[in-house]
């Protein structure tokens, strides 16, 4: 038997297994239903300013003015609502693919039968490894999918070459952020006695991580400490915020720090930037954009593989057996 | 035998530590939110500061006082997201608790070998749950006061005490949702982990899509104790807006930014209706779990997975 079959069979029996859980199923469905839902929102919303951008270019060149202010419009930016769904109900399913796989070897009994086979630890969290990759990959596919098409059938605007280029590294770094989770999953509920107890310290590290770190780290921007932004409050323009928040440098640096600390607001800096949702960013080119997140990419390499090298530590030291265990 | 079962139902949590991380949980965010309004104040003074002395330069009349943009409770102002996503989570381990570990340790079966009603047993498990909300509530209460007193140097006055425990009853009524949420899906599921999910599945839904659903709040945006009201000038919003007093998560940071002092508008009255659909939900999630637990099978024990 080639070396690479009995991976393929282990991953084949992870994404089955995967596929007939209903909670998964469920949770899935609110992922998706709620991503194309928010895209659906914001379409409806770009068509209309799209028409009114429209009927004001035409107005303008029939009255014979040469140039007309370009399009302030993003069509990818609408994924915004999408991407932040994948980052907070991404995460949990991630978790939740970890968990079930543990458990459901445990409950079952399967781990003493496969381990019956000619296979070692390092295959079995591999071949499981990659069916859940497998798994996380159709889920973000069908999201990208209903989201993409739901920009092109409600908004009118369907996405370019260079677009899907920029999409499909966006929906790549969201499968590897979901999988770092699903990690986490794995190993908090295999390292538990009490596999209920291993999902809620997983979901405990998603609180801090996906919501709690990243909200500190937005509440404590000055600009968002009054409706509106404290800025315009105080009648102050950009120049004269730029000038004063330049006194705000250690304030800064423990703020940013905080938000950095959060493996999510790197995976969410850099979909933003690939899906034009942040100002900054819009005109340049793929090339620059990739180095402008480069800090970002860096950490989204290092949290997964510290994550991966922990899983097969973890599963390594599974026993065979689970006579004792308990839900 | 109400009085037993809450007894022995808090007893539980404090043996499973529990009732510890619950306190330490509720402790915790509320420090953390005393923490950033404190951190909030500090900024905005200087930021003030640096304004007066720009505009002054060229020759502009002073920003408004910060202070009246910003009332002496809305330093508390996380709080409101804190126990929609912290608390609640909590809340609903909570109740999930209640009723996962009777099923898998056996002593529903053994409780209900005594003369025990259906509706006593569930009176008796919501009576120790919500003593233990109440407690870790009461407790985010104290500190609350302490965070605000060494912000301001002075102790709150008297309506700002009201108004503060106004929030934390608002506050208990929201979190009993949770535990219900959490009694219900255990009831409803035979399996442990499957109640479990069930209920974080809800949690998403009423935290993140109903907002966005009805108000058009991103799920980043909920998140934000300060938020610009959204546009419902769409007509998708104008149908949805409708359906906005069943977002309660909407109602109660609502209700809350009321009693904290950072509403951008709305009268009293409009603020206290809307406890009206959290005491609803709590109404049907009660009868739910009535009818669950009068049929549930407590001789057979859940299973994981």
């Amino acid at each position: 038997m080639p070396s690479t079959g009995p991976l393929i069979t282990l991953a084949r029996h992870e994404y089955r297994a995967a596929v007939r859980s209903r909670v998964l199923l469920g949770l899935i469905a609110v992922a998706v239903v709620t991503a194309a839902a928010s895209v659906y929102i914001g379409a409806v919303d770009y068509r209309s300013q799209l028409a009114d951008y429209t009927a004001y270019v035409n107005a303008a060149t029939a009255n014979g003015v040469g140039q007309v202010a370009p399009l302030p419009l993003q069509p990818l930016s609408l994924l915004r609502g999408a991407i932040e769904y994948l980052e907070i109900i991404g995460a949990v399913i991630g978790i939740t693919i970890g968990y079930l796989s543990i458990t459901r070897e445990r409950t079952s009994g399967t781990l003493p039968l496969l381990r019956s086979r000619p296979v070692s630890n390092t295959q079995l969290t591999t071949g499981s490894a990659l069916g859940a990759l497998a798994i996380i990959a159709t889920i973000v596919a069908v999201t990208a999918t209903v989201t993409i098409l739901s920009i092109g059938i409600i908004a009118n605007t369907w996405v370019t070459g260079e677009q899907i280029l920029k999409l499909t590294l966006a929906y790549l770094a969201a499968t590897i952020y979901i999988a770092t989770f699903y990690c986490l999953g794995v190993i908090t509920t295999a390292r538990s006695k009490f596999a209920v107890n291993g999902l809620l310290v997983a979901l405990g590290i998603w609180l801090c991580v996906v919501l709690v770190l990243p909200q500190i780290g937005d509440t404590l921007d000055p600009d968002n400490q009054v409706p509106g932004g404290l800025f315009a409050a105080l009648t102050l323009d950009k120049a004269h915020e730029e000038q004063i928040l330049s006194h705000f440098g250690t304030y800064e640096t423990v703020r940013t720090t905080i938000e950095n600390a959060s493996f999510e607001k790197h995976f969410e800096r850099f979909a933003f930037a690939m899906t034009d949702v942040k100002d900054k960013y819009r005109g340049f080119t793929l090339g620059q954009l990739l180095d402008e997140t480069r800090v970002n990419l860096i950490w989204l390499a290092i949290y997964p593989t510290a994550l991966v090298a922990l899983l097969y530590r973890t599963t390594r030291r599974q026993p065979t057996f689970n006579p004792g265990d308990s839900p | 035998m109400i009085a037993i079962v809450a007894r022995q139902q808090v007893r539980t949590l404090r043996r499973q530590h529990v009732l510890a991380v619950t306190m330490v949980t509720f402790v915790a965010m509320t420090a953390a939110a005393g923490a950033i309004g404190w951190s909030s104040h500090n900024t905005i003074v200087r930021v003030h500061d640096d304004a007066t002395t720009l505009l002054a330069a060229d020759g502009r009349p002073a920003p408004p006082n910060p202070f009246e943009l910003v009332p002496p409770l809305a330093q508390l102002s996380n709080l409101a997201i804190y126990v929609p996503l912290i608390g609640s989570l909590v809340a609903l381990i909570i109740g999930h608790l209640s009723i996962a570990d009777d099923q898998e340790t056996g002593i529903g079966r053994l409780i209900f070998s005594r003369r025990l009603r259906r509706s006593s047993y569930l009176a008796g498990k919501l009576h120790g749950t919500a003593a233990v909300i109440g407690v870790a509530l009461a407790a985010s209460w104290i500190v609350s006061i302490v965070s605000l007193t060494l912000t301001n140097g002075s102790l709150p006055g008297s309506g700002q005490l009201a108004r503060l425990a106004a929030f934390e009853v608002a506050s208990w009524l929201y979190l009993m949702v949770f535990v219900l949420i959490g009694i219900t899906t255990a009831l409803a599921t035979s399996r442990r982990s499957l109640g479990l999910l069930s209920g974080i599945g809800v949690w998403l839904v009423i935290t993140f899509a109903l907002p966005q659903f009805t108000s058009g709040l991103r799920p980043t945006t909920s998140l934000n104790p300060v938020t610009d009201p959204v546009s419902t000038s769409q007509t998708f919003f104008q149908i949805t807006a409708n359906a906005r007093p069943i977002s309660i998560s909407e109602q109660y940071r609502a209700l809350s930014a009321y009693l904290l002092g950072t509403a951008t508008g709305g009268t009293a009255t409009e603020a206290w209706l809307r406890i009206l659909p959290i005491v609803a939900a709590l109404v049907l999630l009660t009868g739910a779990a009535w009818w669950l637990v009068a049929r549930h099978d407590f001789s057979r024990g859940s299973t994981d997975a």
